[in-house]
């Protein structure tokens, strides 16, 4: 089978550390643990996980940048074995950017174009083409350092797309700027990258961010993907209650075999009377309330089944209810997933 | 790859091939010499008469107390210059930065001749009664170093996070304890790092003992000197040697595991954020500046002062131009064989050749040592590369200079005598100003970012190239600094060119050296005034130097290179 785009077979990371002060040896740190992923061409991928989890370190190995202890990287049929980073003809994008202070926007979207030996007409015309791409003509000859934060990062896209990567790759792009600058950047990333066709893989640990920009999400976590999953079934079926954690399902009911597993939007404080909970009801105490996006949410403790648990409970009104008030909570369908135990 | 390698190799292999032929085959046979019985085999003798000697303790006693004073001094009149010059703002503080940094590339002979005409009995601190004395000689050394204290500390300052001291203060901390606290222990590393580098140049200084202190005094380093040129006791001058290197080894350990916890992670901002306006109303800043008047005006100007006006007088007293007229003769009775002018020809034409080997030499140490390879082992290379090109620095250049004479004369058996080739001053001189340039380049260096590489590769740029667009342009912001530093060390080198330099071709701190040991006022005023010539071309060139590097600094961003 000669797959087209990357694929990723049993691959390990390790980092040989320095021995800690009065021991002779380190054992040496495993990042990636044998991991399998295949990203198609033009398929966007992103790689969900707590911080630690070897997410980097993982797109690192395939850069070249990190050599594999253990698996094998090919691309189009070809091991990657052996290549080195400079061979590949991908593309990477730092948390921060790294732009060359010394050189000027134009010159750092041009760097990999140079390198090529690009003519150099046909370098200032795609230079052009992607300052504005980014949402940045005619800053060209700006000098990096007046720069705001968005616009580093949108001069780093343009600087990795130049040289038209086989594939991109994008190591918590956003994770230095501030929330609405992130959400803006995410949908612009999405666009140029599908415009560009360009196939990508996405490191986050922002769950928004990957849906946002991913056409499938692979969930890691110590060292090994645990799902990978477009992200609607991701999120509606988790493939084990750590995936489902991850997400930030707050409750597990048991439920036959496996979990009910319950999404912060999946809990309602109902009209009704306390103590007439029926099935499908529970009894709970509000402990605390904020208004949250226009909507309240509810901090109640209560037992699902599970235990005694402080959840989060969404309500219809623009009331806050008193704390200490008994109400009635009950699950909404529309955010709850069964998860096999 | 395997070019990537091969060019890795060439700059491991050239630096360590340079300073094994310049540098450790010359010492090791010196100190061999020291060892080895008359007709062959080991004679451990040598030893156990000189380490039996009280004169060795005395010896070894004098230079550990004119270090520890040195350094102890160094720090104490460093630190509140550091401060005004990094911490604050004022106008002609790049003027004054300028003026600190000079006594340290100030040739040794030139500044044991100023503080010399300071002492003297008729001389402005006559009445202090320093001439030839332990306090002397340390208040000398303390004008030399005070710069390396204020330039290390001064870097690092000038780039902390002013906002920890804040936090501190916020908490309710006076502004003595926060510094206490809060400040102090973040300049540990860089004050420890600095003392270390002072307590070395102090216990191995040469040129400024040997002007200052007289016949009465003496050092391990000046007893080398004088065991093997006027008794030619090789076996006393090997184990000295050895005695200095266990010292000089000890504060290199030291300076290195302080700079090791240097690194580690302070929040350092852009360079000089952190200053902020100098105001007459803190109690830190007026006392800063007026330690720093004190320092400036009494340790720097007073005696390069007083060695240019003394320089115009004749012997009664008179203003005259006549030392500087001498300059064009070879000295009253003819006490050297070229005239000065032609002495400043030669060290001239040495040192440029000398700043050549040592910046190729340096840089590409520099370039090796701020890598981080993958490998243990690898790591640990490195790590001692970095320690055995600083050795130079500790070693007693007297030994480095005689070692050239034993073992240079048919180099590796091969029928070339370099002693000869006029490529042995130069040499030498390198061999000293190495680890200056390594220390000025390394920093730089290992401040890149490492993604920024690898940033590059990604985009399709091989190593050397990677090389080229990243290291280069960012190295050569302290280039300049590097070879102005290595130029004005190589134009003042006096312990090993002393050895070295023939008669014909002496460079000028050996024709000041000559002309103050000849009797006679009108040879004392030529050394004035050559001293003069001397320390105006070194302060230039260092100027100069400092001033190229502020105007990258500033305009480095955009700028192509």
């Amino acid at each position: 089978m000669t797959a087209a785009g990357l694929v990723v077979r049993s691959a390990v990371v390790r980092y040989d550390d320095d021995a800690p002060r009065g021991r002779r040896r380190a054992e040496p740190t495993t990042a990636v643990a044998g991991v399998d992923l295949e990203v198609a061409d033009g398929e966007i991928l992103a790689l969900l996980g707590p911080s630690g989890c070897g997410k980097s370190s993982l797109l690192r190995a395939v850069a070249g940048l990190e050599p594999l202890a253990g698996g094998s990287v090919t691309f189009d049929g070809q091991d990657l074995a052996g290549v080195p980073v400079h061979r590949r003809g991908f593309g990477l994008l730092f948390q921060d950017g790294q732009l060359f202070a010394h050189r000027s926007v134009a010159r750092n979207v041009s760097y990999g174009l140079e390198v090529a030996r690009v003519p150099r007409a046909e370098q200032a015309a795609r230079v052009r083409e992607l300052l504005a791409a980014v949402g940045l003509a005619g800053y060209g000859e700006r000098d990096v350092s007046t720069l705001s934060g968005g616009e580093r990062q949108r001069v780093a896209l343009a600087r990795a797309l130049a040289p038209r990567p086989r594939l991109l790759l994008l190591d918590e792009p956003f994770s230095a700027l501030d929330r609405a600058l992130r959400e803006r950047l995410a949908v612009d990333v999405r666009d140029v990258l599908r415009a560009t066709g360009t196939t990508a893989i996405f490191v986050t640990h922002d769950h928004d961010e990957a849906n946002t920009v991913a056409d499938r999400i692979a969930v890691m976590s110590a060292g090994r993907l645990l799902q990978v999953a477009p992200p609607q079934e991701l999120w509606r079926a988790p493939a084990s209650r750590e995936v489902a954690e991850f997400l930030g399902y707050q409750a597990f009911v048991p439920d036959g075999d496996g979990w009910l597993a319950v999404a912060p939007a999946g809990l309602r404080v109902l009209d009704g009377a306390p103590g007439a909970a029926t099935r499908g009801e529970w009894a709970a105490r509000v402990v605390g309330s904020t208004f949250r996006r226009g909507r309240v949410e509810v901090t109640v403790d209560t037992d699902l089944g599970g235990g005694p648990q402080r959840l989060v409970a969404l309500t219809g009104t623009v009331e806050l209810p008193a704390v200490g008030a008994r109400v009635v909570v009950g699950l909404d369908p529309g955010g709850t997933a069964v998860v096999p135990r | 790859m395997n070019r990537t390698r091969l060019g890795w190799g060439v700059a491991v292999a050239l630096p360590l091939a340079f300073l094994g032929v310049f540098f450790a085959w010359p010492v090791a046979a010196l100190v061999g010499r020291g060892f080895v019985a008359d007709g062959g085999g080991v004679d451990l003798g040598g030893l156990r008469d000189v380490l039996g000697s009280p004169r060795t303790w005395r010896l070894v006693g004098i230079t550990l107390a004119q270090a520890a004073a040195g350094s102890v001094g160094s720090v104490l009149l460093g630190l509140p210059v550091a401060y005004l010059l990094y911490r604050t703002r004022f106008p002609g503080r790049a003027v004054l930065r300028g003026l600190v940094t000079v006594p340290f590339v100030l040739p040794t002979v030139v500044v044991g001749v100023a503080f010399r005409s300071l002492f003297r009995a008729d001389g402005p601190l006559g009445w202090a009664g320093l001439e030839e004395t332990f306090v002397g000689v340390v208040v000398a050394l303390v004008f030399f170093n005070v710069s390396v204290v204020v330039r290390t500390v001064g870097g690092l300052w000038e780039r902390l996070d002013p906002r920890a001291e804040q936090a501190a203060r916020a908490l309710g901390a006076t502004p003595q304890r926060a510094f206490r606290t809060v400040t102090l222990p973040a300049l540990g590393p860089a004050i420890a790092s600095a003392a270390a580098v002072v307590f070395l140049f102090c216990a191995t200084a040469f040129g400024v003992v040997l002007v200052l202190g007289g016949l009465g005094y003496g050092t391990i380093e000046t007893e080398i000197y004088r065991r093997t040129t006027q008794f030619l006791d090789l076996r006393t001058a090997a184990v000295l040697s050895i005695l200095q290197l266990v010292v000089v080894t000890g504060a290199l350990f030291a300076a290195a595991r302080a700079r090791g916890r240097g690194e580690r992670a302070l929040h350092l901002e852009q360079e000089d954020v952190a200053a902020h306006r100098w105001s007459a109303r803190r109690a830190s800043d007026v006392g800063a500046a007026a330690a720093t008047v004190v320092v400036v005006g009494v340790l720097i100007v007073l005696p390069l002062a007083g060695l240019v006006g003394r320089s115009f007088r004749g012997p009664d007293g008179a203003w005259t131009l006549a030392n500087y007229r001498a300059l064009g003769t070879t000295g009253g009775r003819n006490a050297l064989s070229v005239t000065v002018w032609e002495a400043l020809g030669t060290s001239l034409r040495t040192a440029l050749i000398a700043t050549a080997i040592a910046v190729v030499v340096g840089g590409l140490v520099a370039l090796v040592v701020s890598r981080r390879p993958r490998a243990r082992a690898a790591r640990r290379a490195v790590g001692l590369l970095d320690a055995v090109v600083m050795l130079p620095l500790g070693v007693s250049a007297v030994t480095v200079g005689f070692g050239f004479l034993i073992t240079l004369d048919r180099p590796l058996g091969l029928n070339i005598d370099l002693r000869t080739s006029g490529l042995l001053v130069p040499a030498a001189q390198a061999v000293v100003a190495v680890p200056l340039v390594v220390r000025t380049v390394l920093p730089v260096l290992r401040a890149i970012d490492p993604r920024l590489r690898q940033a590059a590769a990604v985009l399709g740029a091989p190593p050397g190239r990677v090389l080229r667009d990243i290291d280069l342009p960012i190295a050569l912001r302290s280039l300049g600094l590097a070879i102005g530093f290595a130029f004005s060390v190589s134009l003042g080198e006096f312990g090993a060119t002393a050895f070295l330099a023939r008669p014909d071709s002496a460079t000028l701190p050996v024709v000041i050296f000559r002309l103050i040991g000849r009797p006679g006022a009108e040879n004392y005023g030529m050394a004035l005034a050559a001293s003069v010539i001397l320390a105006a071309i070194t302060a230039a060139c260092v100027m100069l130097a400092e001033r190229l590097r502020q105007d990258r600094g500033a305009g480095a961003v955009g700028g192509e290179f």
